[in-house]
């Protein structure tokens, strides 16, 4: 039985770090697009709010017939929580950036900075502690949603649950369950420090 | 606010004093059984009773606690299933035997076991037909050959009964490398059949096995109890109800195995509704 909970916690920590990994390389971008193009970050920001809207095991279930990135086990887990952590991502990078003074930004043009260094100098580091937030906020929802996917074979601590609720084993469906809390709680504290530690270091723009 | 609470207990009042108390139909969460609680469903509107039908229950022992709760009031059973799974008895190859104890234990705890449905499901491990030469796969001890490379996939139940795979594994002295990836017990199929994996269990009433060229291994040392598809009623139904008894009755010996693939297949393959060709039996 131990052994069967580490083997499922290793593989909800694979599956939920490597689908916040993608999400961050892709959703902090999407994030400073969103800032740079205002209407077409709209629409965007538009399309990533319906995703979320989608109900998690239905998201798993459309993806399942689709090649490459669907299928059955662990990859079309990570995709769909890829989908749902974009969300949290974008929005709080977007919130982050938006939230700098204008004043700030006036000075950083005013020394002579190019776009890239007010970008990577000022801006970003300025909106570091609402983009925490949002992957805080992400990892906590990824690590409850792949549960859901043990439905479509994923694996992880969903598969304990789902075989708990099978035969009506509570102290299985613990076994599933307490990990995975344990496993958002250590995200929520993880994130949380890092949030409070760039708002020290940057001062608070969100 | 006062008058829309009113109207709520009038409403309240209303529901509770209706005459008939619905008869619940259950059934477990794969194509079959819902199919069968459905059939169940519709004989017993026909004959006049009131229905609520609470079909795609979790696995087996979620409708059980469900019908000794009350919370169900029948729904379709396999006697091999009820022997091991549910009462814990060592499974037996004796298929009156099995029937009479089941029978028997099921009428001490309040339930009728009754009437059998004249065919039997049982778990049928499956390979690709393809692998089946290359492998010389016939019957399940000739896994004993691939038990370092075949990934086996299962629903949840399968992994946990005593009728499953650890069972299964034990009896046959089978020792894969890989272990059991457990999904959704209708994605096995298509895990199987896009080489996702390389065996699943199914249901030897599956109309998929044919219609997607898998081959079923023979069960040769006689793992597997006989599991006789039965109607579970609880003892009391006919309070409810007084036409129920009789109507379920009348569905002994009614359906076969040849039947139960052709409808299972029209439901797997090709989409359609359990309600609607349910209906189509009827007829």
């Amino acid at each position: 039985m131990v052994e069967e909970i580490a083997r499922a916690t290793g593989e909800h920590v694979v599956i939920v770090a490597a689908a916040m990994i993608v999400a961050t390389i892709a959703g902090i971008p999407l994030g400073i697009f969103c800032v740079r193009r205002v209407r077409l970050g709209k629409v965007m920001l538009r399309v990533i709010d319906i995703i979320q809207t989608i109900p998690s095991l239905a998201l798993f279930g459309f993806l399942i017939p689709v090649p490459y990135i669907g299928g059955i086990g662990i990859r079309t887990a990570i995709v769909a929580l890829i989908l749902y952590s974009l969300l949290p991502i974008v929005r709080n990078t977007v919130t982050g950036l938006n939230g700098i003074d204008p004043l700030i930004r006036d000075a950083a043009i005013a020394v002579g900075m190019t776009d890239r260094q007010r970008l990577m100098n000022v801006e970003l580091p300025l909106a570091l502690p609402s983009i925490f937030g949002g992957l805080r906020i992400a990892a906590v929802i990824a690590i409850g949603v792949a549960t859901i996917g043990a439905a479509v074979g994923g694996g992880g601590l969903g598969t304990l649950i789902f075989r708990g609720v099978a035969m009506v084993d509570t102290t299985r469906i613990l076994a599933g369950a307490l990990p995975a809390a344990a496993l958002a709680l250590i995200a929520d504290l993880l994130f949380g420090a890092l949030e409070r530690m760039s708002a020290r270091r940057f001062g608070s723009a969100a | 606010m006062k008058r829309t609470i009113l109207a709520l207990s009038l409403l309240l009042l209303a529901t509770c004093k209706r005459a008939h108390e619905p008869i619940v139909v259950g059934s477990k969460n794969f194509t079959e059984s819902v199919l069968l609680g459905e059939i169940i469903a519709q004989r017993l509107e026909k004959a006049g009773c009131t229905v609520d039908r609470k079909l795609d229950l979790g696995g087996t022992l979620v409708c059980d606690h469900a019908i000794t709760a009350g919370s169900i009031d029948v729904y379709p059973e396999y006697s091999g299933t009820a022997l091991t799974a549910i009462l814990h008895r060592p499974a037996s190859g004796d298929r009156a035997a099995v029937m009479k104890s089941v029978s028997d234990d099921y009428a001490r705890r309040g339930l009728k076991w009754s009437p059998p449905l004249g065919f039997e499901n049982t778990f049928a491990m499956i390979v690709r037909k393809s692998d089946a030469p290359k492998f010389n796969l016939r019957r399940i001890s000739d896994l004993r050959l691939v038990e370092g490379t075949f990934r086996p996939g299962f629903g949840y139940e399968f992994v946990e009964r005593p009728d499953g795979w650890n069972g299964l594994q034990q009896k046959y002295g089978l020792h894969f490398a890989e272990p059991a990836r457990t999904m959704d017990l209708g994605l096995t199929y298509r895990a199987l059949a896009t080489d996702q994996v390389d065996l699943i269990a199914g249901n030897s009433t599956d109309g998929l096995i044919d219609a997607l060229n898998l081959l079923q291994l023979e069960d040769d040392r006689h793992f597997f109890p006989p599991y006789d598809t039965v109607i579970v009623q609880r003892s009391d139904i006919g309070k409810k109800c007084a036409a129920a008894p009789a109507a379920l009755e009348s569905m002994r010996n009614t359906l076969d195995v040849a039947t139960m693939r052709r409808l299972n297949l029209s439901i797997d393959r090709d989409h359609r509704s359990p309600a609607v060709v349910a209906k189509e039996l009827q007829r």
